[in-house]
């Protein structure tokens, strides 16, 4: 079998071979790192260092750093003691972009049902969040913002730096899930100035089930998991030493991660190009100048999980914002929040690059790319109905993104 | 390191449709049409029949939508052809998706709309007789 091509970096990445090593030599640390003894002492060096490397990267003190079990844990330890911070007063009001990540979103949900005041920020067509509207929401009631630094489907980047300036000027907490944003751009969260930052290992070459959460020194903080003194009594449960070890070698590789963005950002550019030339009737989703690894492409006529499903038999590993995919009856809430028309949002596509695809990879996807969509189209009831027309060029303009 | 969410019947289908119409429908010589489902929703059915003497001769569709969606328009066009109309409409979704070997869950739904364009077809089909 020919090797297969992995166009889907956002949704998780291989172990990247400096992780694969630094966890093969710590396979024999078994000490819990709580105990005193030597193996005890050995697993929380390790750990230690591994938080050296995560701070390190994002520009943070040691003791800002709690490792939790991955981005989704972080997520949900902000939102859900927000109303610790406001001491269990219905007053506090919470304000997210429309376009977080599920974690966020149905950990504000929760708060909602419990009487807590939230507030779902709106994005412009590029998925930028309307700071005129954040602005207008603001208040002396507002305890915290949550704005991801990088949408995962489409790659938008916020002005967090802006975000937090109006958020503190209002005198409330700003979390940012980074998630995405980690190893494709710069994160230096003193700069950014946000209370709490959420990163996650197995985005950047390391493994699952370890993420970090960035808390400002100062910052109020209650523990999600409580029962132990881990993590600097933030954090209970014997600690994950061999994929917190894992999450500090992959972020030891951040620098060069990030330099070599220039290089996937060239040749996902290059790929959109190539898409645009031999596939008629496509829009691009998101913003052009957000990350350099996602393309988030619509074909019109052609649904995303066949698209995805026809990519995979030819060896190619992508991602969809369809709601067939999903197994739910509306598409991606990131492409509805930019106002995609629902039609296009059914046959999204992601392609999300790592540090190591190349022009070969994208040239096996020209390959075959073409050929599905324009079977698709031809057996699609597109032409059929007078309501079904996404091969309307003059609607798909009028969304106002780019269509070649 | 091929674990298809779908049976080999359903993948089948997908990649091999049965009875397909890639080309524009008035090149398919029918005198019944149905559809179901709409595209804002992600799927949709389009089902042309040629009815002689109260039986399906043939059978042509298009899909827009999942791959469960173009494989149970497929199967659902092979079960039919050559049933008179009653038979046809005897056809429930549970029956399309035990030819596909089974669906998940979450898609069986898909199946549901096949039969829905086909009975709307061989309505629009009798409603013009009677009309």
């Amino acid at each position: 079998m020919t090797q297969r091509v992995y166009l889907d970096h956002a949704a998780t990445t291989p172990l990247s071979a400096e992780v694969r090593q630094a966890m093969q030599e710590a396979f024999g640390l078994f000490g819990n790192a709580s105990s005193f003894h030597a193996e005890g002492r050995q697993a929380g060096a390790a750990i230690e260092q591994a938080r050296a490397n995560v701070a390190a990267a994002v520009g943070a003190e040691l003791g800002e750093i709690i490792f939790t079990s991955g981005g989704s844990e972080a997520n949900n330890t902000v939102l859900q003691s927000l109303r610790e911070f406001q001491g269990d007063s219905l007053e506090s009001e919470l304000i997210v972009s429309a376009i977080e990540h599920p974690s966020v979103l149905m950990a504000a949900k929760r708060l909602q049902k419990r009487g807590t005041k939230v507030h779902y920020l709106p994005v412009d067509r590029l998925g930028q969040v309307k700071l005129s509207e954040l602005k207008k929401v603001l208040g002396g009631k507002t305890a915290l913002v949550s704005a991801m630094m990088a949408n995962n489907e489409i790659g938008t980047v916020q002005n967090i730096a802006e975000i937090t300036r109006l958020t503190h000027t209002a005198g409330a907490l700003v979390h940012t899930d980074a998630v995405q944003a980690l190893g494709k751009i710069p994160i230096n969260v003193h700069e950014l100035g946000v209370d709490y930052a959420t990163f996650s290992a197995h985005k950047i070459g390391g493994p699952k089930g370890v993420g970090a959460l960035y808390v400002r020194n100062a910052a109020p903080f209650t523990p999600l998991i409580v029962g132990g003194h881990q993590e600097g009594n933030r954090r209970a449960g014997t600690e994950n030493t061999l994929g917190i070890v894992g999450f500090g070698a992959a972020a030891k590789q951040v620098p060069r991660f990030i330099n070599q963005m220039a290089k996937t950002k060239v040749l996902r550019d290059d790929f959109f190009v190539q898409i645009s030339i031999k596939i008629p009737q496509i829009v691009r989703n998101g913003d052009p100048d957000g990350l350099p690894n996602i393309l988030n492409i619509s074909f019109a006529g052609a649904e995303g999980e066949s698209i995805l499903l026809a990519l995979d038999d030819d060896g190619i590993a992508v991602s969809t914002g369809s709601a067939c995919a999903s197994g739910d009856t509306s598409p991606s809430h990131v492409l509805m929040a930019i106002q995609a028309d629902p039609e296009l949002a059914h046959g999204s596509i992601r392609f999300s690059f790592g540090p190591d695809n190349t022009a070969e990879d994208t040239e096996r996807v020209m390959q075959a790319l073409p050929g599905i969509i324009e079977k698709l189209r031809a057996m699609s009831t597109v032409h059929s109905t007078p309501h079904s027309t996404p091969l309307d060029t003059k609607r798909i303009m009028k969304t106002g993104r780019e269509v070649r | 390191m091929n674990d298809w969410i779908y049976s080999e019947e359903v993948k089948d289908h997908f990649f091999h449709p049965r009875n397909v119409l890639f080309e524009d429908e008035s090149l398919f010589k029918h005198n019944a049409r149905g559809i179901a489902g709409n595209v804002v929703c992600g799927d949709q059915m389009l089902m042309l029949l040629r009815i002689e003497d109260n039986t399906i001769k043939d059978i042509r569709w298009k899909t827009y939508g999942c791959a469960s969606a173009i494989a149970s328009t497929s199967a659902l066009s092979e079960m039919v052809k050559g049933m008179t109309l009653d038979q046809a409409l005897a056809i429930k979704a549970e029956d399309v998706a035990e030819h596909l070997g089974g669906l998940p869950k979450k898609k069986f739904h898909c199946s549901v709309l096949g039969s829905e364009a086909l009975k709307n077809a061989i309505e629009n089909y009798q409603n013009s007789l009677n009309g």
